[in-house]
């Protein structure tokens, strides 16, 4: 019947993963933070909201479908029910593979006022991609995003976890400029940073 | 009250100023039932967790002040998350309530794509009728919905249309409470928040059928029988699925003679009101394009129509002949009475060779009633599982199981020698190597020191002993199947039931076939044993049986042996295919018998717990096709070896004088009165 209808059957889907098929990519040292995390907590789920900054630190800031097995793996969990919670979030980068600093415009309303769309224009022709899209280069990834909680420096773009406004033409040269120069993705940085805010100083 | 005498404490709550008495902590939306008020709602499920995430369920709510005025709240509260709680005041029916549901409704309806008309839900859809009892008649609703593609296939046999979701979660909890496959969830948030699998992969569940049902719009349908029917045009009859001993109990929803789909029918005593996906999607075989239609007699080297009266004639004369060395098949699915009379037939004929799937001969067990039913198995405290996947064998058990386990606490330790569903709730797995169930039991039962058990069988000498602890608390249950004799050998099954005995725990063999428990008492009633079918076409290769007589019964199917089966076939003299659907095995036949299906020749069935279910007929049959039982009543009064059976209840009374267990049926239990299907909770 709906390969009457024309779409998706079933063959085009991935299969779910075997745990056999689980290629694991933490490394030692995340896989110990986990645990410490996991210390924490009374069970296992309540661990995946780290768990998932772990996953996006150590799959290089996307948590593709094989991260999120890696942490449904590692807390026995269901792969459906994390994969849930990882899409819930927009902080998690589940839609699209981010390059390497994803900035981060606010458009909601006082922004909005303050000429967001303004600026997201201005990023646009600078760095030649529309939101939700990333420079050839791998470098940068466009995202519009609500309230930053900032209004008062509005118009607010978020890097990493730096705040940056409010913006004109120059302040987002010199971002620009000062990003293109970071060996550091701070994509990954930040990640590594709320991991490390779960950790006690001894572990970090 | 029985829930006062159960030490529950009663509260006293105001339900539309009508005082009511209910055990506190019920939840209010369970309450009001009482009265037979009606709450609309939608992600609630009395079988499930409340969620409280769709606001259909809103009330007013308030308390009694000093004064014994009532103080209400200023806001409304779901009556699905509100538990019952002394001195409460709900309304259900005030003008701001009215309003809303209204606005609830208008919520819910703004990204709804509104096409009923084509909807397979359309006629029997909560939101559909919630909105028109309940919610605004006109929409104001001028912008643009969300749209999705309309046919995504979740697996082989769900197909979602994500438009129509109203992100009510049941299908969700379903998968987390129920079935415990965890296998959908909710991905993404917002208007864009739709319920599938781990990335989009094929929903891989054995109870995914279900989702479509308790699903309170269209937006789970069912592959199988979507755009087959509208829901008005069928008509539901209550039936019994005979795929497997559990019994479940099914409407059977069918339009001009023709089944178009089978749904869950509530019975608390069997499968609740769930259904395994074999018996919800397994009934196409009614529809089956090969189904035998007419009686078939063998001329020379071909197979030529006949009649009934010349068909019967024929095996009569040969059975008159050749009666003592006639041998019968019982087949997985047929009814009490076709089963009786066949074992009967078989006894008055002097042959009592009479097999079937469940026979237990081989196996070095005799048949004995399980212990416990589907209801008690929940209270157990302890359950063992042995032998493959439970899920697969008897699905509702393993329902069941994980309800005990889940619900009531009950720790399950799962012993097999490949890893099974029960492992992911189970207390303790014991994963043996394959042939060494035998070594498990006798460390279990302290015969065989633990450490030399763990080297052999690979199960870990401290698992092994804390299982040896579990097991000899209070309340332990055990489950096994014929499964475990043919993976492991029948020592290894009598072993595992002497464990039991020594114990002092249940001790329950299920059947795995629908006509298992009936043929297995039957037999005994009569002084027979249930053979393995293998024995006897071993018989029928040595000339012991010359005459065999297979009672919907395929043996290329059900036979391991490919070719045991085929020189059998080849070898017998006079071969009777009954069958509803032609079979390889009508090549080999003298006389091809049509034999109807149970809904359109009916029949009663025994689950395995022993509760004996009437199918009552509502399809036509087809062409010149018998009920099971009727043709062997008719052989028998033709051989004057019976007389009288007019119905199936003649038949049944006259088991009742021969086999015990039909007597304790026929006396003991009814059968519950069956509800019209479609919407409801
Ligand atoms: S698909 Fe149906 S059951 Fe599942 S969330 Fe949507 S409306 Fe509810
Ligand atoms: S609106 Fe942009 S930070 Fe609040
Ligand atoms: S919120 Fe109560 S039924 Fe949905």
């Amino acid at each position: 019947m709906s390969d009457l209808i024309g779409l998706q059957t079933l063959s085009e889907k991935p299969t779910r993963l075997d745990q056999s098929q689980l290629k694991l990519n933490f490394s030692e040292a995340a896989v110990s933070q986990l645990e410490e995390i996991k210390s924490h907590y009374p069970s296992e789920k309540a661990a995946i909201l780290p768990a998932l900054w772990i996953a996006q630190r150590e799959y290089g800031g996307f948590l593709s479908s094989e991260a999120i097995a890696e942490v449904a793996h590692r807390l026995h969990r269901a792969y459906a029910e994390v994969e849930g919670v990882a899409t819930f979030y927009s902080m998690y980068n589940t839609r699209h593979k981010p390059g390497k600093h994803k900035l981060e415009v606010c458009t909601c309303l006082s922004c909005h006022v303050n000429g967001a769309y303004r600026i997201l224009d201005l990023i646009e022709k600078k760095l030649g991609i529309r939101p939700n899209e990333t420079t050839e280069d791998g470098l940068f990834t466009l995202e519009e995003v609500e309230c930053l909680n900032a209004c008062d420096r509005a118009v607010v773009m978020q890097v990493g976890d730096s705040y940056y406004g409010p913006l004109t033409e120059s302040l987002l040269d010199t971002i620009i400029a000062d990003l293109k120069s970071r060996t550091e993705s701070t994509v990954i940085q930040m990640a590594d940073e709320i991991v490390k805010v779960h950790l006690p100083e001894s572990a970090v | 009250m029985a829930a006062e005498m159960m030490g529950v404490d009663m509260v006293t709550i105001l339900v539309d100023d009508i005082e009511l008495q209910v055990p506190k902590g019920e939840l209010i939306v369970e309450s009001v039932k009482r009265l037979g008020i009606e709450i609309p709602i939608f992600c609630y499920h009395p079988r499930m967790k409340p969620v409280g995430m769709c606001r259909m369920c809103l009330v007013e709510t308030g308390t009694k002040q000093p004064d014994g005025t009532i103080r209400k709240m200023p806001k409304p509260q779901a009556s699905c998350t509100l538990p019952a709680s002394e001195g409460l005041a709900i309304y259900t029916q005030t003008p701001q309530i009215i309003q809303d549901r209204k606005g609830v409704l208008e919520f819910l309806l703004i990204n709804h794509p509104l096409d009923c008309p084509i909807c397979d839900r359309g006629g029997e859809c909560p939101l559909q009728n919630n909105t028109l009892f309940y919610g605004p008649s006109t929409s104001r609703h001028i912008e643009f919905k969300r749209h999705a593609p309309k046919a995504i296939p979740l697996s082989e046999h769900v197909t979602l249309d994500l438009e129509r979701c109203i992100q009510c979660g049941r299908c969700v909890r379903f998968t987390e409470e129920i079935s415990g496959d965890g296998q959908l969830a909710f991905r993404f948030r917002g208007a864009s928040m739709q319920p599938s699998t781990f990335a989009l992969s094929a929903f891989e569940s054995k109870f995914s059928g279900n989702t479509i049902e308790i699903c309170p719009v269209g937006a789970l349908t069912s592959s199988q029988s979507r755009f087959r029917a509208r829901p008005w045009d069928l008509e539901s009859s209550a039936g019994v699925c005979t795929l497997c001993s559990c019994g479940c109990n099914v409407w059977f929803d069918h339009r001009i003679g023709k089944l178009v789909r089978v749904n869950g029918r509530t019975n608390n005593a069997v499968n609740e009101e769930w259904t395994c996906d074999q018996g919800k999607f397994g009934h196409d075989y009614y529809n089956h394009n090969e189904r035998q239609a007419s009686v078939f007699i063998r001329t020379s080297a071909r197979l030529e129509s006949t009649s009934w009266t010349v068909g019967l004639g024929e095996i009569v004369t040969k059975l008159k002949s050749t009666g003592t060395s006639a041998g019968f098949l019982l087949g997985p699915k047929i009814s009490n009475e076709a089963g009786f009379l066949a074992c009967r037939a078989a006894t008055a004929l002097g042959s009592r060779q009479v097999a079937g799937i469940d026979s237990r001969v081989e196996l070095g067990a005799n048949f004995e009633v399980p212990a416990d039913s589907l209801l008690s198995l929940e209270q157990a405290k302890v359950i063992v599982s042995v032998g493959p996947s439970l899920a697969d064998t008897l699905p509702i058990v393993y329902l069941r199981v994980r309800k005990a386990a889940s619900q009531k606490g009950a720790k399950v330790i799962s012993i097999h020698s490949s890893p099974t569903e029960l492992d992911e709730f189970a207390f303790l797995s014991l994963c043996h190597k394959p042939g060494t169930l035998s070594l498990l039991i006798q460390g279990l039962d302290g015969s065989l020191a633990l450490e030399e058990v763990a080297l052999q069988t690979g199960v870990s000498a401290q698992a092994l002993k804390e299982a040896k602890t579990v097991l000899e608390g209070q309340g332990v249950s055990f489950i096994a199947t014929n499964q475990v004799a043919h993976t492991e050998g029948s020592a290894a099954l009598s072993d595992l039931r002497r464990l039991a005995k020594k114990l002092e725990a249940n001790w329950n063999h299920f059947c795995e076939t629908a006509s298992g428990f009936a043929s297995l008492a039957s037999c005994s009633g009569l002084g027979m044993e249930l053979q393995s079918p293998e024995s006897i076409l071993k018989k029928c290769l040595s000339g012991d049986i010359k005459f065999l007589w297979l009672v919907d019964f395929d043996p290329f199917e059900l036979v391991k042996d490919r070719e045991l089966v085929k020189q059998a076939l080849e070898e017998v003299e006079f071969l009777v295919v009954q069958s509803a659907i032609a079979s390889e095995a009508s090549h080999y036949a003298s006389v091809v018998l049509p034999q109807s299906l149970p809904a359109e020749g009916g029949g009663s069935f025994t689950n395995l717990d022993g509760q004996l279910q009437n199918f009552d007929a509502f399809l036509p049959k087809i062409g010149m096709a018998r009920a099971d039982w009727q043709i062997f009543a008719e052989l028998l009064s033709r051989m004057d070896l019976a007389a009288g059976m007019f119905s199936r209840q003649d038949i049944l009374q006259m088991a009742a004088k021969d086999v015990p267990y039909f007597k304790e049926a026929l006396t003991g239990k009814q059968d519950h009165q069956p509800q019209p299907s479609g919407a409801g909770v």
